[in-house]
């Protein structure tokens, strides 16, 4: 059984000057709505724990309660780095494995979950091949440094399976040595545990300007499909 | 895995003869979804009409269905409240929800008593909003929503001005839960039936002979349709269904 960590982020720029931040809705709906429906719908995960910015919980609650999830939902307050949120989101699970999302990541689909839940390993992030080159540079000298062999690199996405005690090793291994990660496969990877990867999908994008939320929706809305008849 | 149908307006018309239907041994090479549902709740308002075609399906059951009928109006949105919550609690997941239950008083707009008005919102708009909601609250995950709209919800017809006004309202609203209930994987099909021999439509054309348009179970087998595996494949805009 898993706590699904949720990463929520969730409130973006005011909308005009003097007015309230508001939470980040693709097609009408609150983006966190999304992994939440997909995540309820995943027998493993028995309990999820959200972390929500200083200032909207009760926000956060009522959607959660509208939109009648089934799983105990378990709230923390943001920290103010990655590290910080996942280490408080840390101490509250229950379970000995736990999966990490974020809810910028409104595609991910109830079978997303269940490819980590079915893995054999413990250890384990949905990853894409990369479809273009990635060249290493100097941004000082604006200088191009070698060569990267894409085959052996890939898009890190979410979600991602761990069990608790190695990302807990590993997020005191980053604090030891004062290292600072983007995201945990390649923390818990480079803090000396076994990390596996499953192919994740192009659709699984990460929504964070207003062109991707535009994206998002056409995708979600199946805009993407007329084109196929 | 076994159904519960969810129709309100059940006493006569267009949902009585839904019931009829899913009562039925499904027809020879199709899909399993008829076969499926093995609970039927039915709501209407107290009647002769009701009581007399609640023992005539009982009459007819071949299936054994289990029969769930609640006598409520589902205009009355407190007392509809209450009767989500004792249906949610004797009835468990509605998985086929179909909107039927329609109200009209046809007056020309200088004749159009407010109270009545609201009462078309209340019956047409409100109730089938309020069902889906309240179970939605209360967890329900539907398979299926048809809404029964109306042809004169697209265009709007002189002396209809309220029930156009409420059909209108309702073809807009399936669109939105067409989109928004995506996400649990629910299919909403809104239909807009023209001319039916149905009680309303004796409202609304008094003289009319009903023998020569369109029969309410010719709706009913549109929604049979619907909730079977080809449904899927005209669900996707409202659906005009007519002579």
């Amino acid at each position: 059984m898993f706590s699904l960590l949720l990463l929520n982020g969730g409130v973006g720029a005011r909308a005009g000057a003097g007015q309230p931040k508001q939470l980040v809705k693709v097609n009408g709906l609150p983006i966190l709505v999304y992994s939440l429906v997909a995540a309820d719908a995943v027998p493993d995960i028995t309990q999820i724990v959200l972390n929500y910015p200083d200032g909207w919980r009760s926000q956060i609650e009522a959607i959660v309660a509208d939109y009648a999830i089934r799983t105990p939902v378990t709230y923390v307050r943001a920290g103010a780095s990655r590290h910080e949120s996942v280490r408080a989101m840390l101490d509250v699970a229950t379970q000995d494995d736990v999966i990490i999302h974020e809810t910028a990541r409104p595609l991910v689909t109830t079978e997303d979950f269940q490819s980590l839940v079915a893995s054999e390993h413990r250890n384990v992030s949905l990853m894409l091949e990369i479809p273009f080159t990635v060249a290493p540079v100097d941004p000082a000298e604006q200088k191009v440094t070698g060569y990267l062999e894409r085959s052996t690199l890939r898009n890190v996405q979410l979600p991602q399976k761990f069990s608790i005690a190695d990302l807990r090793d590993a997020h005191a291994f980053a604090e030891r040595e004062g290292r600072l990660f983007t995201e945990d496969a390649t923390l818990v990877a480079v803090a000396g545990h076994d990390v596996r990867f499953v192919n994740g999908s192009d659709r699984n994008i990460k929504v964070t300007t207003p062109t991707d939320i535009k994206l998002a929706t056409y995708l979600l809305t199946g805009g993407d499909e007329d084109w196929n008849d | 895995m076994t159904k519960t149908l969810l129709v309100t307006g059940a006493s006569r018309g267009i949902g009585l003869e839904t019931v009829r239907r899913f009562l039925q041994e499904p027809a020879a090479g199709r899909g399993p979804e008829k076969g499926d549902v093995s609970r039927i709740v039915l709501v209407a308002r107290d009647s002769d009409d009701y009581s007399e075609a609640l023992a005539d399906l009982e009459a007819h059951n071949p299936r054994g269905v289990t029969l769930s009928a609640y006598r409520a109006d589902v205009g009355d949105r407190a007392a509809l409240v209450e009767l989500i919550d004792e249906i949610a609690e004797n009835d468990g997941n509605i998985d086929y929800l179909v909107n039927n239950a329609g109200y009209t008083n046809p007056v020309a707009l200088q004749q159009v008593d407010f109270a009545d008005f609201e009462r078309t919102m209340s019956v047409n708009l409100y109730a089938p909003f309020t069902l889906v909601q309240q179970l939605l609250h209360r967890g329900n995950h539907f398979d299926l929503i048809v809404n029964i709209a109306s042809t004169a919800g697209i265009g709007g017809r002189s002396g209809w001005l309220t029930y156009s006004a409420s059909k209108a309202a309702l073809i807009n609203m399936s669109e939105v839960m067409r989109e928004e209930l995506a996400i649990y994987g629910t299919r909403v099909v809104c239909i807009s039936p023209g001319r039916t021999a149905t009680a309303l439509r004796r409202v609304l054309a008094p003289t009319e002979d009903p023998s020569t348009i369109m029969q309410a179970g010719d709706v009913a087998a549109v929604i049979e349709m619907l909730a079977s595996p080809v449904g899927r494949f005209v669900d996707s805009a409202n659906l005009v269904v007519r002579q």
